[in-house]
């Protein structure tokens, strides 16, 4: 179970109620030509209210069909085919669409990763935003649905936001658009916002201003956040909690100060060496790591991992058995026969 | 607001200079090319004095220009020329005929456009695989075969053998009176005359031809629409407006169906050029009373009076159809309408 | 900002995961497992690997192959002639004698059939060459040139698009003087526009890349670097619209023949051959008009099917002009 680091924190008054989302054994497939494509290959972790959980891997790692399954908008070729989300102690899982839109953008809201297409171009920001409150506001008045939005504008940042209200998703530079798209993923107040990439299509200084403001938002309505990334940086200002995902599953999850002081999967190890640091620019080449993410399509038996790691890549454990996330110490778990031995 | 005004002049005179032009290269084509254009025109059964009568109306002792200038004026006040084999004037000619054309083509497009939309909503929302396969199949066909020839099969199977249909015998049934001539149309004249039976018998007499002449625009639409729709399909947005929790059909319908109409309504300036150039066609097998079924009687009887205005009209017609496609393109697509004022 | 991030980050699963939800088939129009892909296929084996794996090209190819085989060894093997009557045998029905029956003069149908493929096969094709040469060389030439040139050769095409593209082509068929000479002019001259209007806006494109942009700062000379550089990236597309239009001339000049302008009776032609027997199709002599239609279903849907691949293949981006 995740130790929120902020549990002291005057925002957190409700510990008591437990995790506000709750996901175990999590498995989605897609269904393609070549075979079954094992995306999300048993997840999971828990949320606590205004924790902020990072889930950081590669592209293909399954960390958006992960998002999309939390969701319920894993869609045809690809299933659902096991597990349980939680939310406050009930399964939606298994929830009809129906019963999952009253949850969608009320309960989980979604940021999606590339605020440029993440529009509808021929409708206004105003009627976007609006659909995303009338969506859930009862019967909520196109003209209070405006009014609403604009006040959202505002909270975002966008400058002259009564005018701004009417204009297109063209008109809006790349880091508006983002915040557009953050404040229609707030709208509704949700409890988790999961937001994927969400600034991966912004240049560095937008990126810091947007998350900025991502961060101020959610620490005042107490939100609990899912960050989705393959961004490391992003993830070291932004979140608590970090997991990292690796062909389907979470190989390693523990406070960021751990993660970054003793990472103990090989693979945590090696994502963070390739990380580009100020303080050693000058010692030659960065570090990257060798070989390919595995085929999840038939993936080998034993450690996904093991053919692109320096410590079990022969060694017979790692080759006969998929290590389970297990907890080591109190800090953390990881999913590794050898954690920390890569380390030198 | 300056801008979209900027934007629909650029329009207008782009598409008053390609008239000019289609009106220059009707000339060319029609009175400067042929040796003698009034021989042309009235055909090899004329004598000579019609024949010079006419060369002196048309003008053709002048030098080219002045005859370009004799040509487009009388366009332009409406003499279109006189039909000796029809014995009267081309404009009341094609006034007559044009609603029939008119109501073939339109009962035409509303078939190939709702079926169109219809089974590409049906393949794309959700994997229909077999209905996929065929409706791609009967698209393509749609795309290839030849409207003349499929008429033809159609009247051999549904009128000569089966005898649903009715042969080729024009708009309504022999034995029943036309409703009075309010619109031209028949479909709508009979309703406002309420006469049911004649409506339905002129239902009835457009199935075959208006089928026939939906197959090409019906194909052209059905694949257009597909693939934007499912390109639509993959737009990330949709993801998005999902993840507000509108429900599927929402989304699609609010959100994919108008994105994906902008690239078809583009195509249709296409579907109409097919309409007018299949008129002329399917009208000649199904022996319907329109502009197109005269424009081929009057080639067969050598007489290009009618042909040459039909031309010259096709072809500000066309523009026309551009100019307002772009127009609607330019108010639904706040893109275009706005693109240049940031 | 993690390091070196990009050379794993995109790598191979990037394309076989969906991170947004996919439907089956939402790759068609261009099916991967149909489609063959033009990069795999280097080397001399690629034609036939073609035929082997792709049965699409495989049927179109072999219509095609045996309708042009057919009008080239037909009318020496078969014993009538297209255009001779025998006014005792008309309106025959088919018969051994007769596979396609004869019409009302006596002719015999089969022999006309046999023609008027070689017909159909020779003015389509030579209509989408001259069309795709002329097209295709004004809309480099205006590229290149821009200027007075450009706009001049544009506004041509402006005015020719102006007319829907068949009464375009009966238009001048009509001037020229009927026949199907002149309706093969009509043809190309209502389709130049499609290829030059196409290939201009590609030479503009590729004119902009940077290995022309290269190519023009050491010094290469225009001429050349149009012949070395833009032609051959020009090509494909001009190839994609010359299929294109393969089977839209060949119904096109069906269509001229069947209302009059194009090919006069007793020329073998399918679409005069159509109109011909239009007045006895409805009473009973069917085969006249049933017979060269199917050889022009054949042939076009033949066409279009390979053009749907050459599409497919030669051009990513999709969509030819029409």
């Amino acid at each position: 179970m995740t130790a929120s680091t902020r549990v002291e924190d005057a925002r957190c008054e409700r510990p008591d109620l437990g995790p506000v989302l709750a996901v175990d054994g999590l498995q989605t497939h897609f269904v393609t030509k070549r075979g079954t494509v094992e995306a999300v290959r048993g997840v999971g972790f828990a949320l606590d209210p205004g924790e902020r959980l990072a889930i950081v891997g590669e592209s293909g790692s399954g960390k958006s069909a992960l998002a999309l399954s939390i969701l319920g908008l894993i869609e045809p070729p690809g299933k659902v085919v096991a597990g349980t989300v939680r939310l406050a102690g009930q399964n939606i899982e298994h929830l009809p669409d129906r019963a999952m839109q009253r949850i969608r953008g009320r309960r989980i809201a979604l940021i999606y990763q590339d605020a440029m297409q993440a529009l509808d171009p021929v409708k206004t920001i105003g009627s976007q935003l609006g659909e995303a409150l009338r969506l859930h506001g009862g019967a909520l008045s196109r003209k209070a649905a405006r009014r609403r939005a604009i006040e959202l504008l505002r909270e975002v940042e966008v400058p002259k936001a009564a005018q701004r209200v009417d204009s297109y998703p063209h008109e809006y530079s790349g880091g508006m658009r983002q915040r557009v798209v953050i404040a229609m993923a707030l709208a509704n107040e949700p409890d988790v916002l999961i937001a994927d990439e969400p600034t991966t299509a912004l240049d560095v200084t937008t990126q810091a201003q947007v998350l900025g403001l991502l961060d101020r938002l959610v620490a005042e309505r107490r939100t609990a956040v899912i960050l989705i990334t393959h961004n490391l940086a992003l993830v070291a200002e932004f979140c608590d909690t970090i997991a990292v995902m690796y062909a389907g599953r979470l190989v390693e999850q523990t406070s960021t100060e751990r993660l970054f002081a003793a990472p103990q999967h090989p693979y945590a190890q090696a994502l963070l060496a390739a990380m580009l640091r100020s303080d050693r620019l000058e010692t030659g080449p960065l570090p990257s790591i060798p070989g390919s993410p595995p085929d999840l399509v038939a993936l080998p038996t034993g450690c996904a991992f093991r053919a692109r790691c320096h410590v079990g890549r022969s060694l017979a454990d790692c080759a006969a058995i998929d290590p389970p996330l297990a907890a080591v110490r109190e800090e953390g778990r990881v999913a590794c026969h050898h954690p920390s031995e890569a380390r030198t | 607001m300056r801008s979209s005004l900027r934007f629909f002049a650029m329009r207008l005179a782009g598409a008053l200079s390609a008239v000019l032009g289609a009106s220059i290269i009707s000339f060319v084509v029609l009175r400067a090319v042929p040796s003698d254009p009034a021989r042309l025109i009235l055909g090899p059964h004329a004598d000579a004095d019609q024949v010079r009568a006419l060369s002196r109306s048309l003008g053709l002792a002048q030098s080219l220009p002045e005859q370009y200038w004799h040509y487009i004026s009388a366009f332009v006040q409406g003499d279109w020329g006189y039909s000796f084999t029809a014995g009267a004037s081309v404009r009341s000619i094609i006034l007559s005929r044009a609603g029939a054309t008119v109501e073939l083509a339109l009962i035409s497009f509303a078939w190939a456009f709702s079926a169109a939309v219809v089974l590409a909503l049906l393949v794309t929302y959700r994997s229909r695989p077999l209905l996929d396969r065929i409706a791609r199949g009967v698209a393509f066909a749609g795309l290839g075969l030849p409207q003349f020839w499929l008429g033809l099969l159609l009247l051999l199977v549904f009128s000569h053998t089966l005898g649903v249909f009715p042969g080729p015998e024009g708009r309504i049934s022999p034995s029943i009176n036309p409703p009075a001539s309010v619109s031209g149309l028949y479909t709508i004249d009979t309703l406002l005359a309420l006469q049911p039976a004649t409506f339905f018998d002129a239902l009835w007499h457009l199935a075959l031809p208006s089928f026939c002449l939906s197959f090409f625009s019906f194909g052209f639409l059905f694949r257009l629409l597909r693939s934007s729709l499912l390109e639509m399909g993959r737009e990330p947005f949709l993801l998005v407006v999902r993840g507000k929790g509108m429900s599927r059909w929402a989304a699609f319908s609010r959100h994919a169906l108008p994105n994906s109409f902008l690239p078809t309504l583009t195509a249709s300036a296409l579907v109409f050029a097919d309409l007018l150039g299949g008129s002329v066609l399917v009208e000649t097998v199904f022996d319907w009373p329109g502009l197109g079924q005269f424009v081929v009687q009057s080639i067969q009887r050598l007489d290009y009076s009618v042909v040459q205005a039909f031309i010259l009209l096709s072809a500000v017609a066309y523009v026309v159809v551009n100019l307002v496609i772009d127009g609607l393109y330019g108010i639904l697509d706040p893109r275009i309408r706005l693109g240049r004022a940031q | 900002m993690v390091g070196r991030g990009d050379r794993w980050d995109h790598r191979a699963m990037s394309g076989a995961l969906p991170d947004a939800p996919q439907r089956p088939g939402s790759q068609e129009p261009r099916d991967e497992a149909r489609a063959p892909r033009v990069g795999d296929g280097r080397g001399r084996a690629w034609p036939r690997r073609l035929l082997r794996t792709d049965r699409q090209i495989a049927a179109a190819l072999s219509i095609l192959g045996a309708l042009v085989i057919m009008a080239v060894l037909g009318p020496t093997l078969w014993r009538h002639s297209p255009t001779a009557t025998y006014l005792a045998d008309s309106l025959a029905a088919p018969s051994t004698a007769h596979p396609m029956g004869t019409d009302s003069n006596g002719r015999d149908i089969f022999a006309r059939f046999i023609r008027g493929a070689g017909i159909s096969i020779s003015a389509g094709a030579t209509v989408v060459f001259v069309g795709a040469l002329l097209g295709g060389a004004l809309g480099l030439v205006a590229g290149l040139a821009r200027g007075i040139v450009d706009s001049v050769a544009m506004r041509v095409m402006d005015a020719l698009l102006a007319f829907p593209a068949l009464i375009l082509a009966m238009a001048i068929t009509i001037g020229l003087g009927v026949g199907i000479v002149s309706a093969c002019a009509g043809l190309v001259l209502s389709t130049i526009p499609w290829y030059a209007r196409l290939i201009r806006s590609e030479v503009l494109r590729v004119s902009q890349l940077p290995f022309i942009e290269a190519a023009r700062a050491v010094g290469a000379a225009p001429g050349r670097i149009a012949r070395r550089h833009v032609v051959p990236h020009v090509m494909p597309t001009l190839l994609v619209q010359a299929a294109g239009a393969f089977g839209y001339s060949i119904v096109a000049l069906a269509a001229l023949g069947f209302i009059g302008v194009g090919a006069q009776i007793p020329t073998p032609e399918w679409g005069a051959m159509i109109t011909d027997g239009l007045p006895y199709t409805l009473t009973g002599q069917w085969w006249i008009s049933v017979c060269p239609g199917l050889g022009l279903m054949l042939l076009v849907v033949a066409a279009n099917l390979l053009a749907d691949r050459v599409r497919d293949v030669l051009d990513p981006r999709g969509g030819y002009a029409r």
